[in-house]
């Protein structure tokens, strides 16, 4: 990123609040938060899609849009149908031209939590209900289910973005004087919170795993059998039943009397037969899981030595996201094989 | 019973499924689901009934099958319209059709990998876009993914509808699943950059000790089932905890500061 993102905007006088025209434009542009949706930023370019009207209106200076538009295409993803109480807050911010660090920083501490609220919200709750409901209407044949499908789910959505669209606007707008008269202290406290979603992120969203079994010899594993003999065929089962020596013989103790091999048992029946329990072992082939062992030394390894690699690389190699990205889809292809050798994945 | 297409058909079926792909991710994100595509196919190839049952059956079994934290499922999408296309065309039974069209949703969730990776050069694009302060390009970038999406799959879906059910499979199963299995890991790793990006810009030297609070936090919440789903809330209480706490004594110490008499001698 040749670009460097100033720390303060230009123009510093608060931009007039957004009208509510303005706000419900946002409101209805959130629903194309996932349009541009991609594995390096996820919801980024959608979200400076959908809060654009609103800069346009805060930042009349050419640089300072610049680098407010630069510094909202990092890394961004929220729940869709809560999205909108991101953009209050952090449109408030903007308007009265925030630091960039603070700005950044609420942005990233807001956008977490919401992705585990919306996923309760509406996944598990609304459209497994709905849904559920409308199916075994439609499966009766009743044409009104898709409808009533509709209806119900997007008027809950609709309803949850533009109302939280103007709440958190104004919240946002109410708690600025608290902000502004600490904004250092503020900017560090939202940045720790911000650092630690992030290490939180990096596990949760980390999926990387490697799959790869080194064979390591065989062993043997007992199974035990169980069968009933007659009396005359058990002594044709004594290796199997008793333990032995090198020489084959059966071991006795001190008393004489034969001793029985492990998890090995002799019972009489009334029938005069005997029940008996042995053990046969078959050879089985060991395997050493590498990611069992990772996961013994600390779980999601992968998934935190790629993002601290990849930080190493953009800070001391000064890489770019798109030489950062070629990297992981060589290693990709690599590690899956060309159908030449085993995949890892 | 075999229908005869006609090339209306196969226009509505490939602008329903364009608009459905796109729904998928964006817009309403419900028009997408088979319990609405079910019968929408149905009208158009003249038989709702059909359509709305097939629908609702595919609709039943992907509950708890949802797009839940940035996971790809077989895409319903393409199934659930294959479902309705295959159960009227081919007069298979609603859940025998619904079988049928597992395959060829796998081919909406390889589309969706593809289309998620190759996406992400582009944001260099939009970065300098971003520089400019254009932001006629940010929305051209929006709208270029979207007709991508719904262009893949317009084609996927129209090939089958005229390929039919045997040419689909030989679709599937020839693509070779190294290549589809490099690039889904490679897809999972993308984030890493995003991450990364973050830290480069949020990150100062006394901070990373939060980061890996975080990390660990998140590790030892995500170890416990029950509470795996609310893990992020959870850990957004803990941090803000500490972040609250540091701005209380920060405030404090400047309070501090300024009433000793002097604020360039401050700590």
């Amino acid at each position: 990123m040749a670009f460097s993102i100033p720390a303060q905007y230009k123009d510093l006088t608060p931009a007039p609040k957004l009208d509510r025209a303005t706000l419900n434009r946002m409101a209805w542009r959130s629903v194309f938060l996932q349009a541009s949706f991609n594995y390096e930023r996820m919801q980024a370019a959608g979200w400076l899609y959908a809060i654009l009207p609103g800069l346009l209106k805060i930042h009349k200076n050419k640089d300072d849009l610049a680098a407010s538009m630069a510094h909202n295409l990092e890394f961004f993803n929220t729940h869709p149908f809560l999205v909108t109480f991101v953009m209050g807050i952090v449109l408030s911010l903007e308007q009265n031209k925030a630091d960039i660090a603070t700005i950044r920083a609420v942005r990233v501490s807001a956008m977490g939590p919401l992705g585990g609220i919306g996923d309760a919200l509406f996944w598990f709750t609304l459209v497994p209900i709905t849904a559920g409901i409308t199916s075994n209407m439609a499966l009766t044949g009743n044409i009104a289910a898709p409808f009533l499908f509709l209806l119900i789910f997007n008027v809950a959505q609709f309803a949850i973005r533009y109302w939280l669209m103007h709440w958190s606007y104004r919240l946002g707008t109410d708690a600025i004087g608290i902000l502004t008269a600490n904004a250092r202290q503020f900017t560090r406290a939202a940045s720790i919170l911000g650092v630690f979603v992030v290490g939180a992120l990096t596990s949760l969203y980390g999926g990387t795993t490697v799959n790869v079994q080194i064979p390591n010899g065989t062993t043997f594993e007992a199974t035990p059998i169980t069968t009933v003999v007659s009396a005359d065929e058990l002594d044709r089962y004594e290796p199997l039943l008793y333990e032995l020596d090198e020489n084959g013989d059966v071991v006795r103790n001190a008393e004489g009397e034969p001793q029985l091999a492990d998890g090995a048992s002799i019972r009489p029946l009334e029938s005069g037969d005997f029940l008996i329990t042995y053990n046969e072992y078959d050879e089985v082939p060991v395997t050493i899981d590498i990611q069992e062992i990772l996961n013994g030394i600390i779980p999601k390894l992968i998934p935190l030595t790629l993002t601290l690699l990849l930080y190493f690389l953009f800070v001391k190699r000064n890489w770019t996201p798109l030489q950062a990205i070629g990297f992981l889809l060589l290693l990709g292809l690599v590690g899956s094989g060309f159908g030449l050798w085993p995949s890892i994945w | 019973m075999n229908l005869e297409i006609t090339v209306l058909q196969i226009i509505l079926v490939f602008i329903v499924t364009f608009i459905a792909a796109i729904d998928q991710f964006s817009f309403l994100e419900s028009l997408y689901q088979p319990i609405v595509m079910g019968p929408v196919i149905g009208a158009i190839l003249g038989d709702v009934t059909t359509g709305l049952v097939v629908g609702g059956t595919y609709q039943l079994m992907t509950i708890g099958n949802m797009p839940v934290g940035g996971a790809q499922p077989p895409n319903p999408v393409i199934g659930g319209i294959m479902a309705a296309i295959l159960a009227i065309t081919l007069g298979l039974t609603p859940t025998v059709a619904v079988a049928t069209a597992i395959p060829f949703s796998l081919l909406g969730q390889y589309a969706v990998t593809l289309l998620f990776t190759a996406m992400s050069p582009v944001m260099s694009y939009a970065d300098r876009a971003a520089e400019e302060a254009n932001p006629g390009k940010i929305v051209a970038v929006n709208y270029f993914a979207m007709a991508v999406l719904g262009l893949l799959f317009g084609v996927i879906v129209t090939l089958f509808f005229v390929g039919g059910a045997t040419f689909g499979n030989r679709v599937v199963s020839a693509i070779p699943t190294w290549l589809m299995s490099g690039l889904s890991a490679a897809g999972g790793m993308m984030r890493f950059v995003g991450f990364a990006i973050l830290l480069k810009v949020m990150v100062s030297r006394e901070m990373w000790g939060f980061y890996f609070m975080g990390f660990a936090l998140a590790n030892v919440l995500a170890g416990i089932p029950e509470l795996a789903s609310s893990a992020l809330l959870l850990l957004a209480l803990i941090g803000f905890a500490f972040a609250f706490w540091d701005f209380q004594q920060q405030t404090a110490l400047q309070a501090a500061a300024v009433s000793m008499g002097g604020d360039d001698d401050g700590i």
